[in-house]
């Protein structure tokens, strides 16, 4: 009988839940505060070194960033994370490694090395895009009305499953990537040295970027895809055909992460079986990021992300005397997994999501 | 004639037929064949390979015997007409894989596709040349596939009894590493030699498993049926006293079987009671409170490296605890992570929660190996020097029985116990009013809070209680192995537990029980499977979900919750009389 | 479809009866307000119901009404404004501590637990009012079942109370017919004992003689559990029939409160809402 109880309340909610929130919070601006600190107050590292860790972070976030538009493009029609994205990424990379070292053999590759390079992305491009289709068709599409667990769980299979049966067909063994003569050296773009692979991989993934935004802006399906993803059921009785929709949107995010493994493959040489597993996720990091559902958004956190984990590890890590700071690069892309999910799940540029 | 090469059944049989190729392509392309076909299931007859690529064409010619509900134009039910459907099927299937074999011994394949070797073709050859011996390859389709076919027409008990006939010869066969040495052990070496030879079956042996496979069918259904007419017919204290019996004849069987069964198969009962508990653990993030954890080997990694740390004299801590010292602290410890892992993630989503916590599993292993933390957590190399608490040798008299234990066989024991403790105590959570609030929390979470469950609390209890079983089962592990590695601890070993849920059932502890035995068993009875291991696993949980989501041995309400939403989508297949029914009586 | 009910178990001992310095008004509310992103839900609404009283809100739709549950419940939080029940600030608590103070709702769209067993609604419904914890459930001490006991033996009285017919417990939620998936979510909002309870269009679909039933069930559970009652409904015979007060909102503002009198002659009211059905 509690009449007039009165509740004890502080002026904030003070739970457990909070608590460790806010621990973490402190901890992590703590963390990065003093490592950076540490870091530049010592001056170890040039600002040359930075420069160059600056491109490398560009390069690799471009290679990130394709791959996190097929997250993108994907959660836009399904509201679902195509966990085995990174695999399809894998698939092309891998199969077009042969016909890269057949061409490296015959002497095509250096005779004609633009055309060879073309060839291989559409290799990679075509592997990658058939893959996720018959992800689609066999492993997705019979589950489009699961509660949303399922197909989550599904997609996790399909990852093990791609992933180790590529291991069974191609073999364990990583394999390098022959070298491109053409591309061996610098450019000194406005007094910045950038490798010439890292020049290509930024130029052709910005290409493919602008051809998607043309794409889904400017043509049918592409406003068909933009339709979709609003609301399935109307763009039905609109008459579109939703499920060649989504078998579209997934064969253009397979196409571009096809295309990120042979620029991939140009910026770190070698590719092997389990390859998909680590990009993936970031590529996944990235997409949240920059705002899950969001084209732009995808871009920009890739190259964030990118630049994070090049310049990151030296930046927090290095300066405080953190031996092998590098093994800790993963660590840090883990780590702007978990906090913008936790603390701003809606990313940079916001997110296109049901409401709740 | 005319009936028999018509257009659209044409169609569907080279579909059935392309499906079974790929099948077989792919079993050949990535190694499965050829990692088997020197594992011999009949000696001098046929190989695990070999039953493995046959049973291709077996079902595809079973499938493609199956005539299409709407029986149309060209399609009939004649008995010769599904018999050379299957033969087709079977045909299509086995002409694509001599294809392969035809080019792969004009070509050498093997710079691409690594499997295709020297002794897989002369294996699947038949030892004739090229062209012949594609031809070989899909007449021998055919024929198996109009097998098939006739096992499809046959009567369903015949069709029953043949197939346990064959299952019986398989299983008895892949047994052998089991029951090969322990029959050796206990000197039964007439029986030994009589069943097994070069790790295969003996051809006699073979017709005798083939006839007590048939009999047993035969006998079981009817036998079934009597005992449960028994049963039922008698009066309720007579029924639970045969269950009180059952029970502890259950118990007496589990207790003593490292004893009949030797210490190899102890060192697999050990490992399945480590994952066992690992996957209890899950069952209740999982299973009862719907959260998707793939992070859920960090609990497994906290629990080991603070035994290890604590107990072993070689750490940075230096201070030897006795284990069972150690352990309160252990679990203590466990309870914490659990409420710091679950406490960032309670208002995630199921899917953002699942690659969060996948998120905080990486990022421990990272800190665990790296080198920055090497003075403490012993970097790559790890921990060593964990004393083993449990005695090394046990030789007990109870009453007339003697109990022999060594090894693995006496730390079978306390994992056994910690099982059947974490079953219990999950269990009776289930049925209780925590039970319940799970369950609301899992349909509908804003209206379980807004009729007084606290979804925080109870996700809270949720993870503790599933971090407290999975550090319970990483000190276990460091006891075992009296070391600890970082390399034993990654998403791998996650996914894998996940599994064992998904392919026994979520929320169902015999279901949990079954998929450990299975899924983390079955390789130690296949040691050529390691390899392809996690390629079985992403296999599963494919197939699980598509096929049946509720798992071997579904908990009730789950499988309600499953079947309703994707019984909607259903394509037009004939529905299953099971499901039918269910469906009438609901 | 009109059904035979059982006929409802002798009334059970509800709450305490009242002390005398309980205060009349059992819930308060004082500018109210709820922005969404552009759109204003809720505005300055003043509002209260004295205790044991049958308090309707009526308008039309997109008013902002169940916007106004919810923030009442702790679903949705308030942009401004403050709610005072029986004597406590709720502003900001979760759901779940709103229930346990004795606040219990039914929703406009049902929603219950439909793959649990009705008995298991019910009993999820009392959640908030049982003590067992998590390890003495582990233990299985004696005070489990004989809380678990006790709370279904109420469990099954409730749906006596409410008409559901007892062979019922064990089917699943989700093959109820409708009239009787009401009542259910009705048992499950009674089973923790609430102070107030808050009807989200409670008639929604149901036919005259489903109204009828339920419109008498909310008027015997009033006096018998001796509850308070809010109620959104659209259907003005059982607002005008049950309601003591009514209270119109209209464009997230209040625009009128009164009895049913004063409402259905109220012209802002009938301009805004009732037009032709002045004369019900």
């Amino acid at each position: 009988m509690r009449a007039t109880d009165v509740r004890l309340r502080l002026p904030q909610r003070f739970n457990l839940v909070s608590a460790i929130l806010w621990g973490l919070r402190i901890v992590v601006v703590v963390l990065v505060l003093a490592g950076a600190w540490a870091t530049l107050s010592s001056g170890k590292l040039s600002p040359d070194t930075w420069r160059d860790l600056v491109v490398f972070g560009i390069a690799q976030g471009s290679v990130y960033a394709l791959i996190a538009l097929g997250y993108t493009l994907v959660y836009g029609v399904l509201f679902m994370i195509n966990f085995a994205h990174g695999d399809v990424f894998m698939t092309g990379a891998m199969t077009a490694f042969f016909v890269a070292r057949n061409f490296d053999e015959s002497g095509f590759l250096n005779a004609n090395p633009i055309v060879a390079l073309l060839i291989l992305f559409a290799v990679s491009m075509l592997t990658s895009m058939v893959v996720a289709i018959a992800l689609e068709r066999i492993a997705y599409r019979p589950l489009r009305r699961a509660p949303r667990l399922v197909p989550l769980i599904t997609a996790i299979g399909a990852s093990l499953f791609i992933s180790n049966s590529v291991r069974g067909i191609y073999g364990e063994q990583d394999q390098a990537y022959p070298t491109i003569n053409a591309l061996q050296g610098r450019f000194d773009i406005f007094g910045i040295p950038i490798l010439k692979t890292q020049a290509v991989v930024i130029v052709a993934a910005v290409v493919f970027m602008v051809g998607l935004v043309y794409f889904v802006e400017r043509t049918r399906t592409g406003r068909a895809m933009r339709a979709v993803s609003e609301d399935k059921d109307v763009a039905a009785l609109m008459g579109i055909n939703v499920d060649r929709i989504i078998v579209t949107t997934f064969a253009i995010g397979g196409a571009l992460a096809g295309a990120a493994g042979i620029l991939y493959a140009l910026v770190f040489n070698e590719v092997d079986w389990f390859m998909g597993f680590l990009p993936g996720i970031k590529a996944f990091t990235a997409a949240v990021l920059g705002g899950i559902g969001n084209i732009a958004g995808a871009m920009l956190g890739g190259l964030t992300l990118g630049v994070l984990e090049s310049v990151g590890p030296f930046l927090l890590l290095g300066g405080a005397g953190v031996p092998s700071p590098n093994q800790l690069r993963d660590v840090i892309a883990f780590t702007v997994l978990v906090l913008v999910l936790i603390f701003r799940p809606n990313g940079i540029l916001g997110q296109s999501e049901p409401g709740s | 004639m005319q009936d028999l090469l018509n257009a659209p059944r044409l169609r569907r049989l080279a579909a059935f037929g392309a499906v079974g190729g790929v099948a077989a392509l792919y079993l050949a392309m990535v190694g499965l064949v050829e990692a088997f076909k020197d594992r011999n299931v009949i000696t001098g007859v046929v190989t695990l390979g070999a039953v493995m690529l046959l049973a291709v064409p077996l079902i595809a010619g079973y499938r493609a015997a199956i005539v299409p509900r709407d029986v149309t134009e060209g399609w009939t039910r004649s008995g010769l007409q599904r018999a050379v459907n299957g033969f087709v099927a079977g045909l299509i299937a086995g002409g694509m894989l001599g294809l392969l074999v035809f080019v792969g011994r004009a070509v050498d394949l093997r710079g691409v596709l690594i499997s295709i070797s020297p002794d897989l073709l002369d294996f699947l050859s038949f030892g004739l040349p090229r062209a012949g011996a594609a031809v070989a390859i899909a007449v021998v389709g055919g024929a198996v596939g109009t097998l098939g076919a006739l096992l499809l027409i046959s009567p369903p008990r015949i069709r029953a009894v043949i197939t346990t006939g064959l299952l019986a010869v398989i299983l008895i066969s892949l047994s052998e590493p089991f029951i090969r040495p322990r029959l050796e052990q206990l000197d039964y070496t007439a029986i030994s030699d009589f069943l097994y030879q070069a790790h295969g079956l003996t051809v006699p042996a073979a017709i005798a498993a083939f006839v007590a496979g048939i009999v047993g069918s035969a006998l079981w259904a009817p036998a079934r049926a009597r005992v449960r007419q028994t049963v039922e017919a008698a009066p309720p204290e007579r029924r639970r006293s045969i269950r009180n019996w059952t029970i502890v004849a259950a118990l007496i069987g589990v207790l003593i079987l490292p004893q009949v069964s030797g210490t190899f198969f102890a060192q697999v009962l050990v490992l399945i009671g480590l994952y066992l508990l690992l996957a209890l653990g899950l069952n209740i993030v999982v299973g009862y409170a719907g959260l998707l954890d793939l992070g859920y080997v960090a609990f497994f990694a906290v629990g080991a490296y603070l035994t290890a740390l604590l107990t072993s004299p070689d750490s940075s801590l230096g201070i030897g605890l006795p284990f069972f010292v150690a352990l309160p602290i252990v679990m203590l410890g466990a309870g914490a992570t659990g409420l710091l892992i679950g406490a960032p993630v309670l208002r995630l989503r199921g899917d953002y929660l699942a690659i969060v916590t996948l998120g905080f599993g990486e990022i421990a292993r990272i800190l665990f190996e790296s080198e920055a933390l090497r003075p403490w957590l012993g970097g790559v190399q790890g921990i060593l020097g964990i004393p083993n608490p449990f005695p090394a040798r046990i030789d007990l008299d109870i009453g007339v029985a003697h109990l022999v234990a060594s090894g693995p066989q006496v730390l079978y024991y306390p994992i056994l116990a910690f099982c059947m403790l974490a079953a219990f105590a999950a269990n009776r959570l289930a049925n209780s009013r925590v039970g319940r609030a799970w369950n609301a929390m899992r349909e509908d979470e804003s209206v379980a809070e807004a009729t007084g469950v606290s979804t925080v609390n109870y996700k809270l209890l949720a993870f503790s209680l599933g971090a407290t079983t999975g550090c319970l089962s990483g000190a276990l592990f460091a006891v075992q192995l009296q070391s600890v590695f970082p390399g034993s601890f990654d998403v791998l070993v996650s996914i894998t537990v996940l599994a064992v849920i998904i392919l026994g059932g979520m929320g169902s502890i015999p279901g949990v029980v079954v998929g450990a035995i299975v899924l983390i068993g079955l390789p130690q009875l296949l040691r050529e499977f390691a390899e392809y291991r996690l390629l079985v696993y992403g296999g599963v949980l494919v197939a699980m979900m598509l096929l049946r989501p509720e798992g071997l041995i579904p908990n009730r309400s789950r499988q309600r919750e499953l079947h309703d939403a994707m019984d909607d989508e259903e394509e037009a297949e004939p529905p299953q009389p099971e499901l039918a029914a269910q469906r009438g009586s609901a | 479809m009109i059904e035979e009910i059982d006929q409802p178990a002798a009334p059970k001992p509800g709450p305490e009866p009242d002390p005398v310095d309980q205060p009349a008004v059992l819930l308060k509310v004082e500018r109210l307000t709820k922005r969404f992103e552009g759109l204003t839900a809720n505005r300055d609404i003043d509002f209260e119901i004295p205790r044991y009283a049958i308090v309707s809100i009526i308008g039309p739709n997109g008013a902002g009404k169940t916007t106004f549950f919810n923030q009442l419940t702790g679903l949705t939080r308030p942009t401004s404004g403050t709610i005072e029940f029986d004597g406590t600030s709720v502003v900001g608590m979760a759901p779940h501590e709103v229930a346990e103070l004795g606040i219990a709702r039914t929703y406009q769209n049902i929603r219950l637990f439909s793959d649990m067993t009705v008995l298991a609604n019910v009993m999820v419904g009392r959640h908030v009012r049982m003590k067992v914890q998590w390890y003495e459930a582990i233990l299985g001490l004696p005070k489990v079942a004989r809380e678990e006991e006790e709370v279904r033996v109420r469990s099954l009285e409730l749906l006596a109370l409410v008409g559901l017919r007892r062979r019922y417990e064990d089917e699943l939620a989700k093959n109820l017919p409708y009239g009787d998936q009401r009542r259910l979510e009705l048992a499950r909002a009674l089973a923790s004992d609430p102070k107030l309870l808050l009807l989200d269009e409670p008639t929604a679909g149901m036919n005259p003689g489903e109204t009828r039933q339920m419109t008498d069930l909310i008027a015997r559970l009033r006096k018998e559990l001796r509850l308070t009652i809010l109620l959104i409904e659209h259907d003005m015979k059982v607002v005008m029939g049950v309601s003591e007060r009514i209270t119109v909102l209209d464009y997230g503002e209040r625009i009128a409160e009164g009895s049913p009198e004063e409402i259905r002659t109220n012209p802002r009211v009938i301009e805004a809402y009732l037009g032709k059905q002045a004369t019900a």
